[in-house]
């Protein structure tokens, strides 16, 4: 079976993979599929790469770059045919994608991994101690992230060496929710969606308040939803109170995120069992 | 003595500051002629601030304004005696004005730079409302500004220059030195009878500073500044030490 190992090959992924990569998902996860398929066609397939034995493609993973960070990536649908699992080819194709990451200067790649089980069994399992095992530390557990008992867990990778001290000048822009929405891919899952504002005002506030956040959280459960899930850059102080007070716990923080020094900061709120 | 500069890290671009030091430069320059006696002599008496015309009747004491004694309460704010004068003043603005208005924002630190020297004008009125000395200078609202300043970061380091050196104090340490140039060496009134040091003007003004700030100051502004009041301030990020804050 070693002969899979040197007779396959990573190539670039094209539109015309799209079926057979879309299958591959589907054999593990249904919703995945469909969720690849809506986002190929959405935002096309630049940055994924399969990993094919001459016609037959059997395994797909890729990258997308995260918007306003500087060169951080989340590690896209990596899959590989159920019926190659086992033989290194998963590592053949990793190793291959995160190369190509380090040779176009990527800092950081993170994952996300469901520990969704089915029968008793840890389906990303596997994956799981593959990454582990490309150096892929956990940053972030968020536990009933998908659904009650089924958390995230997100990993971080230095694609380049990150400095441990560097700080980042703190930051108190004025920040508004203007939204809330419930997070794609998860059942009963919210989040809200912020902006800056330009100005205080004369005697204005620049950080959100426990009433604001109290208006988000009781229309969060007019909607049914069970839990919250917000992040916001590491520099911005003015926001630690206000979370505190209203019952928001800390989850954990994606260190150098957005850039070198600067990390996202991840909180939750349990809305079960309270009101 | 001179404060070369503090340790306090400048935020945003003080504008406020800056324009009110180019509001006394312009005056001094187009009001005040750079200082040359006839218009510097003409500038105090009708821009200063004289005690006794704001309640006479016109009973032919006044000195040389012809109308708008009111308006000196302001305008004198902006017209100083000397050279020293005004660079000193302008000095002290720039060394300390920046961090002033970091802790309350521009709009908020230009009103209480006015009430600072409106207060300073009003304790310096009680104190002789009768005077008929023209009353100039900035001192009363910088007083104000180094009344705040003390009150907001007491322990943050002022670089000193003492003849050739450099020596780092506190600021509540620059209190007495503040006090003692004000005392001293400021010449913040002139007028046909001499000139000397409004001490009641510096008094108030640094009274008011130190109360307005209290009103004036953002705490939001504040939070996390190395250098707030007396003791170092908890990181915003501890309280997710404690175990029940976390998930």
């Amino acid at each position: 079976m070693t002969d899979l190992l040197e007779s396959t090959q990573v190539r670039a992924m094209y539109m015309s993979d799209t079926a057979s990569v879309i299958e591959i998902i589907s054999d593990h996860d249904d919703d995945d599929g469909e969720a690849a398929e809506a986002e190929f066609q959405d935002e096309g397939v630049e940055g994924h790469f399969v990993l094919v034995d001459g016609d037959d493609v059997l395994g797909i993973s890729g990258y997308r770059e995260i918007e306003n960070c500087d060169a951080t990536y989340y590690l896209s649908w990596t899959y590989l045919d159920e019926d190659y699992q086992g033989k290194g080819l998963g590592k053949k194709l990793l190793a291959d994608v995160l190369d190509r990451l380090r040779k176009q200067d990527a800092r950081k790649i993170f994952v996300k991994v469901s520990d969704y089980e089915e029968d008793g069994k840890n389906v990303y399992a596997a994956a799981l101690s593959m990454y582990k095992s490309f150096g892929f530390e956990v940053e972030v557990v968020g536990q009933d992230f998908y659904d009650d008992g089924e958390s995230q867990t997100i990993l971080g990778l230095e694609l380049t060496p990150q400095s441990e001290d560097l700080s980042v000048a703190d930051e108190k822009p004025v920040i508004r929710f203007n939204g809330l929405f419930e997070i794609a891919e998860t059942d009963g899952a919210y989040t809200f969606a912020w902006i800056v504002e330009k100005s205080a005002g004369f005697f204005g506030k620049r950080s959100f308040t426990p009433e604001d956040l109290e208006l988000g959280i009781s229309s969060v459960k007019e909607q049914g939803g069970r839990k919250i899930f917000l992040t916001f850059p590491s520099n911005l102080v003015l926001i630690h109170r206000p979370l505190q007070a209203v019952g928001f716990k800390y989850v954990g923080q994606l260190k150098d995120y957005y850039e070198e020094g600067l990390h996202e900061l991840h909180f939750s709120h349990d809305l079960e069992g309270i009101g | 003595m001179i404060p070369i500069r503090d340790d306090n890290p400048q935020v945003a671009t003080p504008i406020a500051t800056y324009t009110l030091i180019g509001l006394n430069v312009l005056a001094w320059v187009l009001l005040q002629g750079f200082g040359n006696e006839s218009a510097l002599n003409a500038s105090v008496c009708n821009y200063g601030l004289i005690p006794g015309d704001l309640f006479s009747d016109g009973n032919g004491q006044r000195v040389c304004r012809a109308s708008g004694e009111w308006s000196g309460l302001v305008s004198s704010m902006f017209m100083h005696g000397s050279w020293m004068h005004i660079i000193g003043n302008m000095w002290f603005l720039w060394v300390f004005g920046d961090n002033i208005e970091d802790s309350m924002g521009t709009a908020r630190f230009f009103i209480f730079y006015i009430l600072s020297g409106l207060a300073a004008a009003a304790a310096q009125i009680l104190s002789d409302p009768s005077s008929m000395i023209p009353m100039v200078g900035a001192s009363g609202a910088i007083g104000g500004v180094m009344g705040a300043y003390i009150i907001l970061y007491p322990k943050v380091k002022v670089h000193m220059l003492i003849f050739i050196m450099i020596v780092r104090i506190p600021a509540i340490a620059m209190l007495g030195y503040w006090v003692g140039v004000q005392v001293l060496g400021g010449i913040s009134s002139i007028g046909a009878t001499g000139g000397g040091t409004a001490f009641w003007a510096h008094v108030g003004g640094f009274a008011a500073g130190a109360l307005l700030v209290l009103i004036f100051k953002d705490e939001e502004m504040l939070v996390n500044h190395p250098y707030y009041g007396w003791n170092q301030k908890a990181d915003p990020l501890d309280i997710w030490q404690d175990p029940k804050n976390r998930q």
